[in-house]
Parts: C-alpha cells; structure tokens; sequence
C-alpha cells in the first residue's frame, strides 16, 4: 500500500494495488481503495478512466493446440539440423532427384498418417503395477489405476493419467526430446529420471536426476534440478507446492512395490492407499486420523497391507465391500 | 527450482541451446501466430513466415543484441519479417501497406467474449465500432488485451513512448464507451 499523490491516470495504472482493486484479488487493497475513493471525491473520474483502462476489451483465449505447436517445432528442428548438416549437397540432391523426392515425400506422409492413427494405450487396474520398455529404450514404471498413451511412430511423446515413473534414454546424437503430457501441464526431458503423478486437480512431478523443464497450462516455464518437487493445478492456476525432498524413495518406492511413510498421518496415507486400491477409507474414529505412520507396506496385496497398518498404528482395519473401515483399538 | 528469465533464455539462445531455443518457441509461436494472423489475413502465409522468421533469429543469434524482456524484440522483428514477405508475394493485394509501422487489424464478433467486464461493451455493435477505431488505437487494443503486453512493452513495439501508448488506449477505450452508448439511443 503506499501513500503517494494521485494526480494523473499513470500513478492509478503503474500502482499494483490499485489493479488488485480492480480485480478484486486482495482483501487490504480493496478496503484501502474503497476507503481512499469515498475520501477522495475529486478524482473519481480519474478512477473511472484508469479503471476502464485495466479491465480493456475481453478477448477469448485463442491458443495454437499443443500439437500444432509440437510438429511446427519439429519441423523447424529439422530445417535447423539440414542447414547446419552439409547444406550444398542437399541442393544439388534436390535439384537431380526433384521427381523421385516428391513421390517419397507422398509415400512417406502418407505412411506418417497411417502410423500416427495407430496410438498404443497401456492401463493398470487397482492393485496393479506395470513396467513397460518404449521403443525408444526408454523404461515406463506405470502405478495401479493409471493410463500411458503414444503414438506408435511417435514413442517419444506420451500421454499420462494417473501415476508413472519414468527412466528416459538420452539421445546424444540427435538431442531428441522426451515428452510427458499431463492435464496440467507438459515436461520436457533430456534424458534422466522422474515421478509424475496426476490427481483430480493437479500434476505433481519429482525430479530425481537430470534435468527436465515443464511447461505449466498458464504458460509459466520452469526448470527443475534433482530432488526438486513440483506440485501444479491448472484448474487453481497455481503451484501448490514446490520444495526439495532429500530422500528420493519416499516418492519412487512405490515402483519397487511398496509405499514408504515417513511420520505421515494416518489419514494422508490411507489417501494413498485409496489411490492405489481403489478402495473409499471411512474413519469411526476422528482421532485416528492423525496418528503418525512410518513405515513400509506393500502396494499389490490389500490383505498384506491391512496387516502391516494394522501393526504399525494401533487401528483395526476392516474391509467390506469396496470400503476399508478403521477404529481404534 | 527457478522460474526462467528472458534474459536467461535469450543468453542461452546465443550460446546456441537449442532447448532455450525450443521453449522460447513454445512461448511465443501462439502469441506470433495469431498476430501474424491479424496482419496478413492468410493462415498459410502466416505459419510459413513464421518458419522462416525463427529459422532466421537462430541462425543469426550470435549477431542479436542482448534483451531483458523478449516480446517486444520478437513481435516487432517478427512484423517486419511478416510484411516484407506479404510485399515480396504481391505488390498489388498489399498495397495499402507502405507505411511498415502501421498496420490495420480487423476484429471479428466471435474473438470477443459476450460478457465483457466492462458492462457498457456488452454490446452487439461492439465488433463494428471497435473496427471504426483509427489504426494504431486497435494496433495499441490488440496487443495490450489480446497478446496480454505491458504497455512498456506495446511502445517499443509501435516505436512510440511510454505516455503515447497510455494515451492511445485512453481514447480507444473511452470513444468506444462513448461510440457505444451513441449505439445503443438508434438501437
């Protein structure tokens, strides 16, 4: 808040709180400019006018697809990699050959479209866990009740729902991209390891080694370094979380089988065994919930999971139908 | 974890990353794209000239000065890129450009969101009057509520200052208030 003069339409426009009052967005900036507007009769025009100029004409959002986007950046890649690779004897070639080339251009794309039809969909039920090897050599670890998508020319640029660990071959030669596509949000990856993983309202990414950059749905670019963890809804606009988790496992040991808990609430670790199961958790007893849980359990077996919670925190599990019910003991 | 700045990105790019490269693509082909639309009226034109444009900044990125903020740089650049092609293709369609500073952009009904913000806008002429207005008030209209641009950037853009774009926008946006409230006694 500042308490400088407003005496021309630039102080109301250069002033942020002033646009939040516009806006509506923060609550001591409203009261300020309410209070300040009933006090300052003279410059409601001025108010008026600088107040048009924020808000201006309304235009629909009227992006260029992703995909769109993605194949004119092939396309300029490959235009990038031509002039830097021996650039006269490609004209020669084209000029010779003009004919032969047109008709393998036709064969070719018309295969491209073909094969770009055929899209590949791997899905794991509840209780499930699958690892799948792209073709490109690069190792999918798939968690239960999720979805991996691609394009079968296309291996390197894969959609995701749900849950999955990724180990991405680099490609020195051609410095290839990997792609992973989220609701929220797409990752660009150079060869390394990660977590992603998709909820109702967000994508949540750990980043183990290597380097990846995301691109969130508000346009945003971001960069991340081993051990960073990104959580981002498209649906709030924001991130929801972004810290450094030392111990990598806690994240990634579900790909090995098993789910770590380390000091976390009973009831933020039967979220995840909801997740898992597919099972709806129901708590008789409100105190239970925040009992802490460290400790192992396995993500393939409900019944062997049951036990190991039920031994580690002092709760009985009872599982009926499609619900887990816990009590205390 | 940091956010990545222009400049951050620009300096890659002219160290010759073609990831840096590649996410200022992404950035800005949507924003280029839609404007290069508004100007040459040729979806075809357009994507092809923005091919060459950026094939054409990668190759010469050792020579590009050093840039804090990248839009502008990139949407002037890309303008003169786009009309010196449009005059190249046919001297006679795109004749009433010779002035290269000054473009005429053209709004259609269905860019608009039916609901304005501004409730005197929600008008059904409001397409036709904001047409009418003079050139480089729509020119200042587009770039700062369609491409989202600060008005910082929108004068290095039009090659005008700071003041002069407040004041374009000024009088676009309060003749149209007054164009639509004229509108609305006929109607």
């Amino acid at each position: 808040m500042t308490k400088r003069k407003y005496n021309d339409i630039n102080d109301f426009l250069e002033d942020e709180s002033f646009e939040n009052w516009v806006y509506q967005k923060n609550g001591t900036d409203i009261n300020f400019w309410e209070f300040w507007i009933a006090n300052n009769p003279d410059k409601s025009d001025l108010v008026n006018s600088a107040k048009d100029l924020i808000l201006g004409i309304s235009f629909k959002n009227n992006n260029v697809s992703e995909e769109k986007v993605a194949l004119e950046w092939q396309k300029l890649q490959s235009k990038i990699k031509d002039k830097e690779a021996k650039p006269k004897q490609k004209v020669i070639l084209l000029k010779k050959f003009s004919v032969a080339a047109t008709i393998l251009i036709i064969v070719t794309t018309g295969f491209y479209f073909l094969n770009r039809n055929s899209k590949i969909t791997h899905k794991t039920h509840y209780g499930e866990i699958l690892k799948v090897k792209l073709q490109d050599g690069s190792d999918v670890t798939l968690n239960s009740n999720s979805s991996l998508s691609y394009y079968k020319n296309e291996s390197r640029k894969v959609w995701l729902s749900g849950e999955a660990f990724f180990k991405v071959d680099k490609k020195k030669a051609t410095n290839a991209k990997f792609w992973v596509i989220t609701q929220d949000l797409s990752i660009q990856v150079y060869g390394t390891a990660f977590n992603v993983s998709t909820k109702k309202k967000k994508t949540d990414v750990f980043l183990e080694e290597g380097d990846i950059w995301l691109s969130l749905k508000n346009g945003e670019t971001k960069q991340m370094l081993p051990g960073n963890y990104i959580s981002y809804s498209a649906k709030e606009n924001r991130v929801l979380e972004d810290k450094d988790i030392d111990n990598s496992s806690l994240k990634t040991s579900w790909k090995d089988g098993t789910l770590l808990f380390e000091k976390l609430s009973l009831e933020k670790a039967m979220e995840k065994i909801e997740e898992s199961y597919g099972y709806s958790v129901v708590f008789k007893d409100d105190k239970a919930k925040n009992t802490l849980i460290t400790g192992a359990v396995p993500l393939t077996n409900i019944d062997i999971c049951i036990e190991a919670i039920e031994k580690s925190v002092d709760v009985t599990i009872i599982k009926k139908d499609n619900s887990l019910i816990i009590s205390k003991k | 974890m940091k956010k990545l700045t222009d400049k951050y990105i620009w300096k890659s790019l002219k160290k010759g990353d073609l990831n840096a490269f590649s996410v200022l693509f992404e950035s800005y082909y949507s924003k280029l794209y839609n404007y290069g639309l508004k100007i040459s009226k040729n979806e075809t034109l357009t994507e092809d000239s923005l091919q060459d444009f950026f094939l054409y900044v990668y190759e010469h990125r050792e020579n590009l000065s050093d840039l804090e903020t990248i839009a502008p740089y990139l949407f002037l650049s890309y303008k003169r890129f786009l009309m010196r092609m449009m005059k190249k293709k046919s001297r006679f369609k795109y004749s009433d450009i010779s002035n290269e500073n000054v473009v005429d952009l053209e709004f259609t009904a269905d860019e608009l969101i039916t609901n304005q913000e501004i409730v005197a806008f929600n008008n059904a002429n409001l397409t036709k009057l904001l047409n009418n207005l003079p050139k480089r008030q729509k020119e200042a209209i587009y770039l700062k509520y369609y491409s989202g641009l600060k008005a910082r950037e929108i004068s290095e853009i039009m090659n005008i200052n700071y003041q002069s774009v407040v004041n374009l926008l000024h009088k676009g946006i309060k003749s149209l208030k007054e164009d639509v409230s004229i509108a609305k006694l006929f109607n």
